[in-house]
Order: structure tokens, then sequence, then C-alpha cells
């Protein structure tokens, strides 16, 4: 990064930081409420106790027969009455086509020829910034529920993941948010987290004498060099740090199991 | 059998106490006498007071020979070879808070006092506390002062930025100085001078000691040597002949190799405008951790190794010359760690041994660097930094 | 009298020669040398966590295992004859029934002699890098060489006169024969020794059932050792397991604190290290080593690389209960005197491997581990090695000698004199348990 790209980071940082840790512990009670306040599905009884599914339509319907609650469907039966909902849905919405997107665009499932070997990366990038010629891109997508983005949404996206990566900055620098008990961070050994070098995981680690991953590594550091308590690995400190390690080594190319 | 693996345990703690109480005494009480003595002679025979005042120092300068001479006159023909030992960037924090680091400069301590023939001098490079406090400057000052061979202090940028060095002065006096020693004038310099970043952002000592304190913030200014120094470097070599060695001690490396992380020095050119008349010039540097060494015109660059933590080698920028040390495992807090020596030749070039512990040391020699990499290569590492 | 003393060695020479031609059967071997009982038969290799492509690698292509030829390495390992006044054979230090060891701190060689380090293990030795605790040799054939001619072990004078002894008797005569088509010789009888303990693997402990996949194959006190094992006592690292090698070595050679045990080590190892810097040093350092009891700076002497300095063989952690006392002076007589060696953080010297720190772990994770140590005991040994254990554990409630809390938890020590502190440089504590120790090392 330049430095003078990176100031501007820093100062923007400064501003979400505050509003990050805000962001994170809300986040966390923000999926609780939402997870209680779940709407149930409201589904007909069957008359023979049958197990009736749903189309996500919230509408559509179909009674399985013979299908016991706690018993599980055959492939073919779900197969079956998978079709069997699309088509009364299709029966119902004539006017309202279906895009399979995968079908409409073959290659896209497929990794582009010589893709392992490296490259720069370019045009396999998803998140495109604000200002590129995205938006014209996108434009043309408009009609398409689930395709059609503003730039406005380019830019919600890039704040959110640059407050990820900076939160991840902050405990990435900082002994007391480590845990450390003997005043060491990471960024003593690993500037701009060099020598940390995530694109190698998952590799076999002779201090752990085991196939790590980055989370793993992590964690050893913690516990070791930096003398703190090592973190669970969903916990929102260590998404951070590998948020903050993973951004720093941007356009590297994967190299798993590299020594 | 359990007592005797216990005694010899309890005597090298027990022997190590007695040292240490000797000079912990000799530091409140015979300290002040010798010091006295000291200067009292100084002054008398009209030269400058020694500008280093750590206990050491002046308590040899009592009966070795005295630091000061003026060999200046003397060419490149009058330097007779020596050896100083060097011990750089322990970063102590507090004992009580981290032992670790404590450990490490313990053992440079015993590295070096177990050298024999004893070194002429110890150079310390600077970074002596992580956060500048006066409990870590003086733990450090404590430690160093079990070393048998005289000191030479130099300050980092961590002992200078939380009180801008009033702590470090107060226990080593001023940070730039000269001597002459067997043949060669030696400068050491505060090359850790930063322009004000932090009036403008409020901020307080100790944000500013911490961000000096980080390598990879964009908010710290870049390493200086400054104006006024440059000008007291030039009167201070004005007076020696070009055909005298030149052994400067720096703790930034007086050159610029990577910016983002301030292994720089803003004004390194011009420094080495002023060092460029004399035919053997040798940097000896701090700051880097990691075995470094450079070669630009007439001046060979050496960095020290830490006793604290290894850096890592950075992106781009690092010198053609160096070969790089191993990657350092972090289960061992030794490794990629280390101090070492230098010895002067006979002609007034530096060889210079870095110390790694838990690996074998590796010597550089002056041939290699003055040939500019033809001669003397030393072997490279099997794991390079990335 | 004056004696010529070259006519006094020839004499000697003459009377050796002619008590090993006499009657080398005459001569009747020592009844105290152990004998090849149920211990000693060749393990199958159909054992839990057995490493088939490791045992591959390890078996030279110079010298495949043949059943004659692992019988004939048998019979010569258990045949005091091999020495010079017929009292030790190889199993007098390598006794299968105290697991391939002596049980002694270090060994007992010809004519009440003995030596500075402790007999290490036969068991799963087909594996290390290197034999001896120093490494100086590669492999087994090159390891078997050196006991039987070492002045203090077997004591035979040189190679000639082993072969010598060993064509004197009549079934040997046949064995190689039949085995190598010709006549006895120093390599041949090195191979077939080789051959036979190559075939003593130990795995099939609790541990590898567990890792296999049988979760009650290890008590819970067992699994928290595990864990502890992975994490705060820091023993993985260095006695690292995985499927692939399912030793609990890294095959390096590290200075744990144990040669600090002699108290000239610092000054031979100054002394060692000031010679390596002179011409024809490294020569010197030999002379050095038979002259004094300068082979405590240890893989130094075989390398001559200052890292070496005081550094020993990173032992293999199975059948810890059978193969006691511990390191490589055979100095700690207990289990829990090593790990309260560790705890500490070693024995403080100038050479001491940087990953050797204060652990801070308490009693009760020591016997954790302790516990956990016992599961890698391979089936065969268990009942022997449940006694140890037991034996173990009622010596460490109340003798401990190595013990030193305050240097464990950081009070004092590590860092010097005068710089005692509250907080040292710990491990965590037990802030975190691995919820599943089985999924280490699994992947």
């Amino acid at each position: 990064m330049k430095p003078r790209t990176k100031m501007a980071v820093a100062v923007l940082a400064g501003s979400l930081a505050a509003a990050s840790a805000v962001y994170l512990a809300a986040g966390i009670r923000a999926v609780r409420t939402y997870a209680q306040a779940l709407p149930a599905h409201q589904l007909p009884k069957s008359q023979g106790g049958n197990v009736v599914v749903q189309l996500c339509d919230g509408q559509t319907t179909a009674e399985i027969p013979g299908l016991k609650p706690g018993q599980r469907m055959t492939r073919a039966q779900a197969l079956e009455f998978s079709r069997k909902l699309m088509a009364e849905w299709q029966r119902k919405h004539p006017d309202r086509g279906w895009v399979m997107a995968q079908a409409k665009n073959p290659g896209a499932a497929q990794a582009p020829a010589g893709s392992a070997a490296g490259g720069s990366g370019k045009g396999r990038e998803t998140i495109a910034g604000p200002g590129t010629s995205s938006a014209a891109k996108f434009k043309s997508q408009q009609g398409d529920t689930y395709a059609s983005f503003h730039e406005r949404d380019f830019v919600i996206w890039k704040a959110q993941t640059d407050t990820f990566v900076e939160q991840g900055n902050k405990i990435f620098h900082s002994a007391q948010l480590l845990g450390s008990t003997i005043g060491v961070s990471c960024d003593m050994c690993h500037p701009n987290a060099a020598n940390t070098h995530p694109e190698t995981y998952p590799k076999y680690q002779e201090q752990l004498q085991r196939v790590a991953l980055l989370r793993d590594m992590i964690n050893w550091c913690i516990e070791n060099p930096v003398r703190g308590a090592t973190l669970a690995p969903d916990d929102p400190k260590m998404r951070a740090l590998e948020a903050y390690i993973l951004a720093q080594r941007k356009g590297v190319p994967l190299a798993y199991g590299k020594h | 059998m359990a007592a005797r693996h216990k005694s010899i345990e309890t005597k090298y703690y027990e022997d190590r106490d007695c040292v240490l109480r000797a000079l912990r005494n000799c530091d409140r009480r015979t300290f002040l006498k010798i010091s006295a003595a000291t200067m009292g002679a100084v002054l008398a025979r009209g030269l400058t007071p020694p500008h280093t005042f750590q206990l050491v120092e002046i308590a040899g300068a009592a009966t070795g020979p005295a630091i000061g001479k003026g060999f200046a006159s003397e060419g490149a023909a009058g330097s007779r070879p020596f050896t100083f030992a060097y011990i750089s960037d322990a970063h102590l924090y507090e004992r009580t808070l981290n032992q670790r680091f404590v450990r490490a400069i313990v053992k440079a301590v015993d590295d070096v006092n177990a050298l024999d023939p004893q070194p002429d001098f110890v150079l310390y490079g600077g970074d002596l506390a992580q956060l500048g406090e006066p409990s870590q400057l003086e733990t450090g000052r404590r430690i160093l002062s079990g070393l048998k061979a005289r000191v030479k202090m130099m300050v980092g940028e961590h002992d200078w930025f939380l009180d801008l060095g009033e702590k470090w002065q107060q226990l080593f006096g001023p940070p730039t100085y000269s001597f002459d020693w067997k043949g060669v004038h030696v400068v050491v310099l505060q090359s850790v001078y930063e322009k004000d970043f932090w009036t403008a952002r409020k901020m307080t000592p100790l944000e500013r000691m911490q961000t000096v304190a980080g390598l990879d913030n964009a908010l710290q200014s870049r390493f200086e040597v400054g104006e006024k120094q440059r000008e007291w470097l030039k009167n201070n070599l004005a007076k020696v002949s070009h055909a005298t060695p030149i052994l400067v001690f720096s703790h930034s490396p007086l050159y610029k190799y990577y910016r983002p992380w301030n292994f720089w020095t803003e004004d390194a050119e011009q420094v080495q405008a002023i060092l460029r008349p004399f035919n053997k010039v040798t940097v000896i540097h701090g700051h880097t951790h990691q075995m470094l060494f450079n070669q630009i015109g007439n001046i060979s660059f050496y960095g020290m190794l830490s006793t604290a933590w290894p850096w890592p080698y950075a992106p781009e920028g690092l010198p053609k010359l160096t070969v790089q040390m191993n990657r350092a495992d972090p289960f061992d807090q030794f490794d990629g760690c280390g101090d070492g020596q230098a010895t002067v030749l006979a002609g007034g070039t530096v060889d210079k041994v870095y110390n790694l512990w838990d690996r074998n040391p590796v010597t550089v020699k002056a041939s290699y660097l003055r040939s500019f990499g033809k001669a003397d290569r030393p072997p490279a590492p099997q794991f390079a930094s990335y | 009298m004056r004696v010529n003393p070259l006519v006094a060695v020839l004499f000697a020479t003459v009377a050796i020669a002619i008590a090993s031609d006499a009657a080398p059967e005459a001569a009747p071997p020592d009844a105290t040398a152990p004998k090849p009982g149920v211990m000693a038969e060749p393990k199958s290799t159909h054992q839990v966590g057995f490493p088939a492509e490791l045992y591959k690698l390890s078996i030279p292509a110079d010298n495949p295992q043949t059943p004659a030829k692992v019988a004939l390495g048998k019979a010569l390992f258990f045949d005091p004859r091999l020495s010079v006044d017929n009292t030790v054979s190889c199993a007098s230090c390598h006794d299968p029934g105290k697991g391939f060891t002596d049980q002694q701190p270090t060994s007992d060689g010809v004519h009440h002699k003995f030596g500075q380090r402790n007999a290490p293990t036969v068991l799963n030795a087909m594996f290390n890098i290197a034999q001896f605790w120093d490494g100086r040799r590669a492999t087994l054939e090159d390891q078997a060489r050196d006991p039987i001619l070492n002045p203090i072990e077997m004591g035979m004078p040189n190679q000639q006169a082993v072969v010598k002894k060993l064509s004197g008797i009549s079934e040997y005569q046949d064995k190689f024969q039949e085995v190598f088509a010709r006549a006895p010789n120093y390599g041949d009888l090195v191979k077939a020794v080789a051959a036979y303990e190559r075939t003593q693997i130990a795995f099939d402990a609790p541990f590898d059932r567990f890792m296999a996949g049988d979760r009650n194959a290890l008590t819970p006190q067992q699994q928290r050792g595990w864990a502890i094992f992975n994490g705060q006592g820091r023993c993985m690292t260095c006695h690292g397991w995985n499927p692939t090698r399912p030793l609990f070595t890294d095959d390096r050679f590290h200075n744990i604190g144990v040669s600090a045990h002699n108290a000239k080590f610092v000054q031979h190892a100054r002394q060692a290290l000031a010679l390596l810097k002179q011409a024809g040093g490294p020569e010197e350092i030999d002379r050095l080593a038979i002259s004094t009891d300068i082979s405590e700076v240890g893989r130094f002497l075989v390398t001559k690389q200052p890292h070496d300095i005081g550094a020993f063989r990173t032992m293999d952690l199975r059948n810890l209960f059978v193969t006691q006392p511990y390191f490589h002076d055979g100095s700690q007589a207990t289990v829990w005197d090593t790990l309260d060696h560790y705890n500490k953080g070693g024995v403080q010297n100038p050479f001491l491997d940087g990953g050797i720190v204060p652990l801070g772990l308490s009693e009760q994770q020591e016997d954790d581990l302790a516990a956990f140590l016992l599961s890698l005991t391979s089936e065969q040994f268990m009942a022997q090695a449940k006694k140890e254990y037991q034996r173990q554990f009622k010596i460490s409630r109340t003798d401990r000698p190595q013990r030193d809390t305050e240097a464990a938890i950081g009070l004092k020590g590590r860092n010097g004199p005068g710089f005692g502190g509250p907080f040292g440089d710990l491990g965590p504590g037990q802030k975190y348990m691995r919820e599943n120790p089985a999924l280490l090392g699994g992947d």
C-alpha cells in the first residue's frame, strides 16, 4: 500500500474503529434477536400425517405420501417433489421467468485455465471499487432481482470490509487487545504482517507438529511468543486478525504447503 | 545426586548474585568516588569530559587506558587492530512485566563476559528500553553494568521519544560524542531525530512513544541526523586526516533501505557526503534486528542483531550485498537474535561477527563488502524471508 | 625385574589370542547375562499405529530382513562371548525384560566399568535418524560396531579378534554360512544384529488406539495430559507425533540444560569453542574428549558446530515407564523429575536452547502429563509399566529433587540475579483446553 493511501485509510480507520467495535458487539446481539424472532413457516396439515414441504415463495406446498416426520426422503423422491413444486410455481406465474444464473454462464463454474499458476489476479476479483466501469456494467443487469447492484453497494461493501480489516489491524498492533501478559504484539515481529505468509496455509507447522491453518498458527503465536490465552476459531478477534493478515497479502498467489 | 544438581544451579545464581551485588554496591558508593576522581583527572589533563557516564566506563577508565588520548593526528598506518563487542536492541520492559527480554540481554552480557581476550569495549547499539520509561532504562543500565569491559552507549528511538531523551541523557550523558581508539576515530551519533508529528495531533508523550515504537504506521516522521548534528560532525571530522579509519556508530542505518518501516535515514546522503573524503569508513548501526550489510562507495555498513526479536526483511530495498539470515523459529526465543563482535583490522577496515544464538556464528568480512561481493561471500540461508 | 615393554605387550596379545583361540566355548558364558525370553521375540508389524511408510524407508537396501538373519542376529545379541571376558552381551545393557535397557543411570560394562551415558532402548531404534545420544552413527549397523570394541562396554581389542573368536564357534560358522554364504566377518556380524534389532518395533499403545478412534482408550486424565502436551507444556514441538512418523521425537539435538549437571560443562564448552577457532582444533577436541569428561558437550563432539554445544538427541517417549531412568546421563529417576526439569525451564547455562522456558505447570498438570505418558506404553509392556508408574507416582508424592515451583512460575531464576518478579515468562495457564484432543495430529 502506498504511504499516502495508507494515511487516508488510517485516518478513516480511526473514525471507523470506535464505530466498528460497537458494530461487532451490536452485531452479535442482532443475530441473537433475529434468531428468536425468526418467523416459522406455516404449513397446511397433512391428513395422513405425512411430511409437507413448501417452496421458498411461502405458498406453494406439496405432501410427500408415506413420508412421516423424522424420516428421510430418498434422492429420487426429493428430485421428484422439487420438480413438482417448481412446475407448480411456474404454472401459477406464467409471466415471471425463472433465470438459472449459472446455467446462463456455464464458464463461471470452472476455474480459468492456468489460474493455479498465479497471474495478476485481475479479472477474477469479484469486489470492484466504486468509480470503476463496474457501475456501468451492472446497469445492464437491472431487472434482475439478485444481481442488480448500485455503486452505493460497492461503497458499503468496501467500508464494511475495510472496517473488519482495520479491527484486525488494531488487535494485531495491540498487546492489550491480544491479551498479552508480557507486552508483546504481533507487529513487533511482523510489521505489515510480513513473514506471516497466510497464502501458504494449510501447511505442516513444526511448532505444532501437524498440518495447520492460519488460525492455528495465530493461536500458537498468541499462546507462546505473545503469552496470552488462545482464541476460539470463531472469536471475533480471531476472525479480524485473519482478515487483517490476509488483506496484507492481496495479490499474492496462493501456494498451500509452501515452506 | 539430586542435591548435586541443585547445588550447581544454585551456585550459578549465587555467583551471579554476588557479582551484581558487588556492582550494585559500587553503583551507590564507589561509583561516585570513582567518577569524581576520574572527572577530576580528565579535567586536569585538559580533555573534554567523557560523554558516557555509565559506571563501567568510568570505573574502567580509572585503571585502564584512558579514552580520549589524541590519536587523531596519526594516519592509517598508525591504527592498530582491536576488537569490540556489541549488544543491541534489547527493548526492555520493566522486568516484572517481561522477563523474556531481560533474559536475552543477560545472556548477551554472559556471552561478552566470556570472551577471551576481552574486547576493548562494548558498543550498546540503542533501544535499551521498549517505551523509554525510566524504570526500563534503569533496568538496562543495571544489567549492562555487569559487563567486564567498558561500555559505549548509543541511543535509539525507543529510548528517546517518551521524554525526548531526558532520562537517557541523565543516565548515560550526551548522545553525540566521539573518541579515538588505537588510531581509529570513532563517532557516535543520535540518528533517530524525527520532525514533530505529535504536536499537531495532540499526542501525549506516551502516544508519541508508542507511535515511534511501531514500524508499520505512517504517522511518524522519518529518522534524521539533522542539520545541527551534521554541522557538529563536519567540525568534528575537520581535524581528522583522511587516511584515518573512521568508525561511525548510529542507531538508524545511515542509508535508505525501506521507508515505510523507517529502516531509513532521511538525510543519509548528506551524512554520507560528510564521510566521503575518508578512505575507510565503517558504519555500525542498530534498529533493523537482522543480518544486514551494505557498501556505498567508501562506506561499509553493518547492522547489528537484536537480543529481543528479529525483524523480517523488508519487502523491497534490501541491499544487494546482504545475505539474509534464515527465518527464525518462534518456538525458540533466541532464534534470529544474538550479539556479536567486530574486529578492526590493521588497515582500519572491519570484519563483523554475527553471533546468532542457537545457530552458528556468521562472519562478514570487510573484504566481502569492499570488493562489492566479489570475495568471501557468507553462506546463503535455507529459508529466506517472505 | 625389568621387562621390555614391547615384549610385555606382545605377551599380553598372545595371551588374549590363546585365551580366545584355545576353547572359546570352554569358558562358559556368564550366567548373569540376560537370556532371550518372550519379550525378545521379533514383534509383529500388525500393531495399531504401525507406520508402514516409515518402516519401508527404515530398512536399508543392502540389509533386507530375512528370518535366518534375524535368528542369527538374535543369537549374537544375547551372546556374552562377544565381550572380552565373556560377561557382557548386547542384552546386558539392552535387556528385553527391561524394555531393552538396563534400567540403570549408566551401564555396567566389562570389569564393571561404567560409561557416562544412559543406555537407550532398542525399541523403535530402527526409526532413529541417527544412533547414540549424540547421533554419531547413522545406522543400526554402524551403531553395533562400537560397543563391542569399546573398552568400557564389551572390551574386545579389535574387529579381527572378534571375528577370530566367532570363527572358533562352530554354530556361528554354520549360521554365517547359511545367511551370508561366507565365513564370519565383522560387517556381516553387525548386519545380523541390526536385522534383529529391526524386529523390535513397539506401537500398539492406548494412545495409538485412541488415535485410531477408540475414545475410551485414554482416561479423561490422560486426555487432559494430551492437551497439555500440545499446549502449555510445549512438549509437542520436539516430541512431535504424527501418523506418518508416530514417534515422539523431532530427530534433532537440543541443549535442554542436562549437560549443566556437570560442574565443568561451561568451562569445557568454552574450551572446545576456543579450540574450534585454531588450526587443528577439531583433532584437539577429540583428544580432549578421551582425556576428560568433555563428553557433556554432546553433539558438538560429532559436528564441531557451535550450535550443538551440550545438545543431545530428542528421545522417543514411547514405553517411558519401562526404560527409566531418564536423560542422557540417566540422572532423573522418575518421569516427574523430568517434568520438573522442563517446568522450571531446564538447568540454566549459557548454551541452553531458547525453546526451553519455564512452563508454569501445576502439580495436577504434571500428574496429567505423567498419566498421558503411560498411555504411550505398548500392550506388551503395559503390566510392567503400570507397576513402575505406581512406584514413581508414590515417590513423586514425597521426593521431588528437581521441583522448583518458584522458577517454574517465574519468581526467580531465569533472568539472572536480582530480577525476581511476580510475573514470569509463562504459559497462559489453564485458560484454554482443547475440546477434542483426538482431532490434533489427525489431519
